[in-house]
């Protein structure tokens, strides 16, 4: 390794002058016969230099403190799931020690360290997800379930609940809970779905039934 | 009201109810003399022996007694343990006798297996309560089960080295376990409120099974409604042995004594309570109780993704309750991703512990224990 280090500029020293003394004939012999054997760039490249990364500041000590630095404790855990272990701050209860020493940490120092990343230090919390979710809006009065009630018992199969929620903007639960459809309308959907569902084969029941394992998995944990 | 069917009830808890137990049951054990003892018990101990000589005795369903201070088994386990000097080995030799082998309760080790039983879900409850104090009573039970439950136990008693006799007799080496499956239950060893046979399946909530049922949280009923299994049987003879054992040290030793052994041989084993979980709806779950405790709505929030358009993509997502993150979850999708994630976050409020080291009630038994500071109590379930 040192041998050859040192003979590559030596040898790069050299080549440009034996091209000057000798003719065309022998540059050619130079160039097929080399002092040294240069190996590829790309190999020494791959897999020496490009493995050589300088490590994680969170590795190193710490440096705010002057050179003879006091014993720093290096805390750099390798990236995994976050365990439930760690109790986030709000589910502490009000007298717990790590809640007290948390808020202390908050009010002194000017980065959150309790939050979990930079993003959050800094009041940016990650995009919200779109899913559907209770959105109360308190917009319906006595007035208007009655209307609805009357919609539903008039008739069922116009007034549905997607169409009635639609109308009155609320959900589709609160739809069902205030005007639930007459019992016969009900038995009628039941038994629609009872002849979709036989008519199902082996394969649509066996993924239906595989997606309720799944989810009953994934509740336990085991997924 | 319920009513309480001494018709039904067997064994035991009968005798007892009849004043015949009983009056056996309170002389100590050791002077207790069976009246159809053998000769050579006779000849070891001629001045308790009050026998009507009988021209062929029939053997004993377990080893004598007066048989445990030659057995090594005894005094290996005796020792293994390392138990006191004060326990004798004829205690320990009747802490492997079980009800199956012999059904006497002067000869087998029912009520030392109860009381020690008592000792056990005591210490056991005490320490759950006060590890994790937001644990939802189901959860509880389980992890109750997990610690001092007859299949924990059992391989509690395999630890020690205990072992099954083939088959229980008089000749047989009194260190082995005497027990034998496929019997009729003789003795009652299960207590608990029997529940009206005609009560419909709603009366069995998780608020009644605090106040009727078994330690376990489970039905104690009169009547054996089928054969429990071989695995069943073993299990509760196995652990019928710790709990016995743990009875006789509290009767020879005393509290302190107890706890530490119970310390050290139940509560030293590891359990992690986040595998005990099974959720039903975890995202409402989760938006009742950040509704209950006066917390910001939940909102989930997408941490990172790869590979959207991969065929396995990895989500994070993270669950908020304003600024405050609550739990994250990955999933190969994200509505999967965000149960996850309120699953961990759902364990992070149950799984509240206080420390590691909590102080527990009996603590205070010792002498000059410092003052007590009360532990923290959850308001209760999420409803």
């Amino acid at each position: 390794m040192d041998l050859r280090s040192l003979l590559r500029p030596a040898s790069q020293l050299l080549t440009p002058l034996r091209c000057l003394s000798s003719g065309p004939r022998a540059v050619t012999a130079a160039v097929s016969l080399p002092l040294t054997s240069s190996r590829g760039h790309k190999t020494t490249a791959r897999t020496k230099r490009a493995l050589k990364i300088s490590p994680h500041d969170s590795f190193l000590p710490s440096r705010t403190t002057e050179f003879p630095a006091a014993d720093s404790i290096i805390y750099n855990p390798p990236a995994s799931e976050a365990s439930p272990s760690h109790t986030p701050f709000i589910f502490l209860p009000r007298n717990d020690p790590r809640r007290l020493a948390i808020t202390r940490l908050r009010s002194t120092a000017n980065v959150d360290p309790t939050a979990y990343n930079s993003q959050a230090a800094n009041g940016e919390l990650p995009p919200e997800m779109r899913y559907k979710r209770r959105q109360p809006k308190y917009n319906l009065t006595k007035e208007h379930i009655e209307e609805m009630r009357r919609l539903r018992n008039e008739d069922p199969l116009t007034w549905s609940v997607q169409k009635l929620a639609r109308k009155f903007e609320c959900s589709t639960v609160f739809v069902q809970m205030a005007a639930p459809a007459p019992p016969e309308h009900l038995q009628w959907l039941k038994g629609k779905l009872e002849r979709k569902m036989e008519r199902w084969g082996p394969k649509k029941t066996a993924a239906r039934e595989d997606r309720k394992r799944r989810a009953e998995m994934l509740y336990r944990g085991e997924l | 009201m319920k009513r309480i069917r001494p018709s039904r009830w067997s064994g035991q808890l009968l005798q007892a109810r009849c004043g015949a137990g009983i009056a056996a049951a309170r002389q100590p054990f050791l002077l207790a003399a069976r009246s159809q003892s053998t000769s050579s018990a006779a000849a070891h101990d001629s001045s308790t022996s009050t026998t009507t000589p009988i021209d062929s005795p029939p053997p004993l369903p377990a080893p004598s007694f007066s048989r445990a201070a030659q057995s090594a088994k005894l005094a290996a386990l005796h020792a293994r343990l390392s138990l006191s000097k004060k326990i004798p080995l004829q205690t320990l030799a009747r802490a492997l006798v079980t009800p199956s082998a012999d059904a006497n309760p002067n000869f087998n080790n029912t009520n030392l297996a109860y009381l020690g039983s008592t000792i056990v879900n005591y210490h056991v409850l005490e320490y759950l309560v006060c590890k994790w104090p937001r644990l939802p009573m189901a959860i509880l039970y389980e992890a109750l089960r997990a610690y001092a439950g007859d299949a924990s136990l059992q391989q509690v008693a395999r630890r020690w080295g205990v072992e099954s006799a083939a088959a229980p007799g008089e000749e047989v080496d009194p260190g082995l376990l005497q027990w034998k499956a496929g019997e009729e239950q003789l003795v009652n060893t299960r207590w608990g409120y029997v529940r009206s046979d005609k009560a419909p399946a709603w009366r069995r909530g998780l608020s009644s099974r605090v106040v009727l049922d078994n330690d376990f949280g489970d039905q104690v009923s009169s009547i054996e409604a089928e054969k429990p299994e071989f695995d069943t049987l073993q299990s509760e003879a196995f652990g019928s042995v710790v709990q016995a054992v743990i009875g006789a040290i509290y009767t020879h030793c005393g509290r302190e004594e107890v706890k530490a052994f119970v310390k050290s041989h139940i509560l030293s084993r590891e359990l992690d309570p986040s595998t005990l979980f099974e959720f039903k709806l975890p995202t409402r779950e989760l938006a009742m109780l950040c509704a209950r405790e006066g917390f910001e709505a939940p909102v989930a929030r997408l941490e990172s993704e790869t590979g959207r358009l991969s065929r396995t993509p990895v989500y994070v997502v993270g669950i908020y309750s304003g600024k405050e993150k609550l739990g994250e979850g990955a999933g190969p999708s994200l509505d999967v991703a965000r149960r996850q994630a309120s699953m961990a976050s759902l364990k992070a409020w149950y799984l509240y512990s206080p420390g590691n080291k909590v102080r527990v009630p009996s603590d205070m038994m010792e002498e000059g224990a410092k003052p007590w500071k009360a532990p923290y109590i959850d308001i209760g379930e999420i409803i």
